[in-house]
């Protein structure tokens, strides 16, 4: 920049100087993204390049569901990692994983998918959308022709006509069933449920309430919480006074501990039983922070999606989790067992292996082989470099990640089981989903 | 029956009112201090106050006693206040920027400290160490002895203010400052200085609510403080905008709205109902309980140049 331009810059208002640096940084990451090959938007066109494959971890990096984000990058991180390792797909010899912010908001979300799906390089896959932004979100990667692998929980994904919409973990009302029945199992019969006024907390509430209700229990007080709100000790006195056996809980983690050690204060501590929301590390440590880390072991249990903790996949998953040599949130242990990091490493997996299946980046074509990938019956692989070693071959292929076993529906759902882990993630009880009939 | 039983909710509530008051006190007299002095919208004074739990919970994790991490706290708030005014806003007001800039500097501001914060310490949750404390039964309302400290630590900072504003030279230079910095200047008041140390001593209290705040929510994060922000400038519009004392009534009173809001109503409604209570007394008194009418929001050029 020459001493006269700068003179000038330094003379404009400074307003006009904040409008113009965000200019050229806008200007800059546009010409910086540009160099793909066309990303989402050149679904149509023919596989000639070899340039990085994108994956996208589009989920909430900010705001009160800033833990979804990490979780998701856990997965998607060491799975392009080790798709490099293995070669690459096809003539592309390097991937990537990039976090995206969705913000948890579907106001903020909507412009960040837009700006995903216009400025992302070769854009190949979504680890995402979460709950919160799902609804507003999925058509526009939809449209766009991207294949996207939610853990939106809600139950209206469960008959999803989106042609690229693929779920591989059980939705929400599925979790309200599972916390229902264990409560019902453990002998409670008077159980309070507390649950944030975000989106994402809304799938479980009506299925735990419905479910419980069914099994002979009642619900005492049904609260429904504005979050992050400096206290709710009125809440707590209304929740205390009719003396539940134990809560049902999904908040987020600033909001659960502040009213459970405000339950801890006011009352005494109940066993909490929390949806897959909760069971998240930075929820546990929030929360662990606010009543002890003792009182969270003893009194807490929280259902989610079953993974095996043992077998090949998951020995892999653990390889290349550790292996990661960036993107991964330290420390790295805490996402070792944590189901929707899992899933995020098989869905990562099985659209490199659909794309290889395929010979294509394009993903108007492989979206239709991520099937193919999964279908049981033949040479079962774990992760992608075995699965591309059985394709080079000239194999069919059963992929079976470290979720287990997928089986697509119609709707492209593959509902697995649940388990109901303590804080450590020692699991207590494990349900199919035959079991959960029982509470629907 | 009905009665009594409807009679112990209140005073229960009042009770958890005031502990939310208390914080919201302190946060909005400091809000309020840096208005009335200097007429700039601080919109970061929420993420001021997050930054000053971190600073508090560095030192509280370094061993230190609870008394040193207020310490810290304050420390943090009063400087990043400091340093926020005289290099972030000051050139920008100096510059004749207007009203709708600043506030978009101001957010800028609070964008940046946010997300300095998320990217410093990371998407994850902090709790500071404190000692076991016991529960007590006060009038009907059941606080742990924190909270009553809480309510103390409140109490004496309002106190000390009253008598900063009231008995010292440097109250009253704020005070004529305040009120009309042109005539403060022409009767030989250092109006810049008044205004850093205005911003100094308000920031110190942004940091001991940020504190506060964050003791009694049990755990916090990068978006903790902004998260108060709204119900701190309500508060602070409720007394009547530069107003201390207003600042203090209006904490009080949306405080204890809000918790017995919660309590005879469902919880998502709190606040709604605390907002409509500030709107209607804003309709029927638009300065604010305590503020005098004026004809038009300007912004001071001159107090700071």
């Amino acid at each position: 920049m020459n001493r006269l331009v700068l003179r000038n810059m330094l003379r404009l208002k400074p307003l006009a100087c904040l409008c113009a640096t965000f200019a050229t940084v806008f200007a800059l990451s546009a010409c910086g993204s540009s160099g793909g090959s066309g990303g989402g938007g050149s679904a149509g066109s023919p596989d000639t390049g070899t340039d990085t494959l994108t994956f996208a971890a589009f989920n909430t990096f900010s705001g009160p569901n800033a833990t979804f984000g990490p979780e998701q990058l856990a997965g998607c991180g060491p799975a392009a990692q080790a798709i490099v390792a293995a070669g690459g797909v096809l003539d592309h010899k390097t991937a990537v994983c990039n976090p995206e912010d969705s913000r948890g908001d579907p106001a903020d979300a909507v412009p960040a998918a837009q700006q995903v799906i216009a400025t992302s390089g070769h854009l190949v896959g979504v680890l995402g959308p979460g709950s919160d932004e799902a609804p507003a979100t999925i058509p526009l990667f939809n449209r766009s022709h991207i294949p996207m692998f939610s853990d939106a929980g809600q139950g209206l994904f469960d008959k999803s006509t989106f042609k690229y919409f693929w779920r591989i973990l059980p939705a929400d009302d599925a979790v309200g069933y599972a916390m229902a029945l264990y409560a019902h199992q453990q002998g409670y019969t008077r159980v309070a449920s507390v649950f944030g006024t975000s989106i994402g907390a809304q799938g479980s509430a009506p299925t735990v309430a419905a479910g419980f209700k069914k099994l002979g229990g009642t619900i005492t007080t049904a609260q429904l919480l504005a979050l992050d709100q400096s206290s709710y000790r009125s809440e707590v006195a209304q929740m205390a006074a009719a003396k539940p056996q134990a809560i049902f809980i999904e908040l987020d983690p600033q909001t659960a501990a502040t009213y459970l050690s405000e339950v801890q204060q006011l009352y005494h501590q109940v066993p909490i039983i929390g949806t897959d929301g909760t069971t998240q590390p930075p929820w546990l440590k929030a929360v662990a922070g606010a009543i002890g880390k003792t009182t969270v072991q003893k009194f807490y249990v929280g259902a989610q999606p079953y993974a095996p903790t043992t077998g090949p996949a998951h020995k892999l998953w653990l390889t290349q989790l550790h292996g990661a040599t960036s993107g991964v949130a330290k420390p790295v242990s805490q996402w070792e067992n944590d189901s929707y990091s899992e899933a995020a490493w098989d869905a990562t997996n099985i659209i490199a292996l659909a794309m290889e299946l395929s010979k294509s980046t394009n993903p108007i074509v492989y979206n239709t082989y991520i099937t193919k990938v999964t279908s049981p019956g033949h040479v079962i692989v774990h992760d992608f470099a075995q699965g591309k070693a059985a394709i080079l071959a000239g194999k069919a292929i059963t992929y079976v990640g470290t979720t287990g076993p997928i089986t697509f529906d119609q709707y492209q759902n593959s509902p697995g089981s649940f388990e109901i882990n303590k804080s450590d993630a020692s699991t207590v009880k494990t349900y199919s989903a035959a079991d959960l009939q029982s509470a629907k | 029956m009905f009665h009594l039983v409807f009679a112990s909710t209140l005073v229960e509530s009042v009770g958890f009112g005031l502990v939310t008051a208390s914080i919201l006190a302190i946060a909005a007299v400091g809000f309020t201090l840096q208005f009335g002095v200097s007429n700039m919208l601080n919109l970061a004074y929420g993420d001021i106050m997050t930054a000053a739990a971190f600073g508090a919970y560095e030192v509280n994790k370094a061993g230190a006693p609870l008394w040193v991490s207020f310490i810290a706290g304050m420390a943090t708030g009063a400087v990043t206040s400091v340093l926020l005014h005289r290099y972030i806003y000051r050139p920008f007001v100096r510059r004749g920027t207007q009203l709708v800039g600043l506030v978009i500097v101001a957010l800028s501001a609070a964008v940046i400290i946010q997300n300095a914060l998320l990217a410093g310490f990371g998407a994850t949750f902090f709790t500071l160490k404190l000692p076991h404390t016991s529960t007590v039964h006060v009038a009907g309302a059941t606080l742990t002895v924190l909270q009553l400290v809480i309510i103390g630590i409140a109490v004496a900072a309002m106190l000390a203010v009253d008598a900063m504003l009231r008995r010292t030279r440097l109250g009253k230079a704020m005070r004529a400052t305040s009120g009309n910095p042109a005539l403060a200047r022409a009767c030989g008041i250092n109006t810049n200085r008044v205004v850093d140390t205005a911003w100094l001593i308000a920031g110190g209290l942004c940091g001991l609510a940020g504190v506060l705040l964050v003791l009694n929510t049990a755990s916090f994060e990068s978006t903790t403080g902004s998260d108060f922000l709204v119900i701190t400038i309500a508060a602070a519009m409720l007394g009547g905008v530069g107003q201390a004392y207003g600042a203090m009534i209006g904490a009080v009173v949306l405080g204890v709205v809000t918790e017995v809001a919660a309590a005879y109503t469902r919880s998502s409604f709190k606040e709604v109902i605390a907002f409509a209570v500030l709107v209607i007394i804003v309709l029927i008194r638009p300065q604010g309980m305590f503020g005098q009418p004026v004809t038009a929001l300007t912004m001071n050029k001159e107090v700071v140049n």
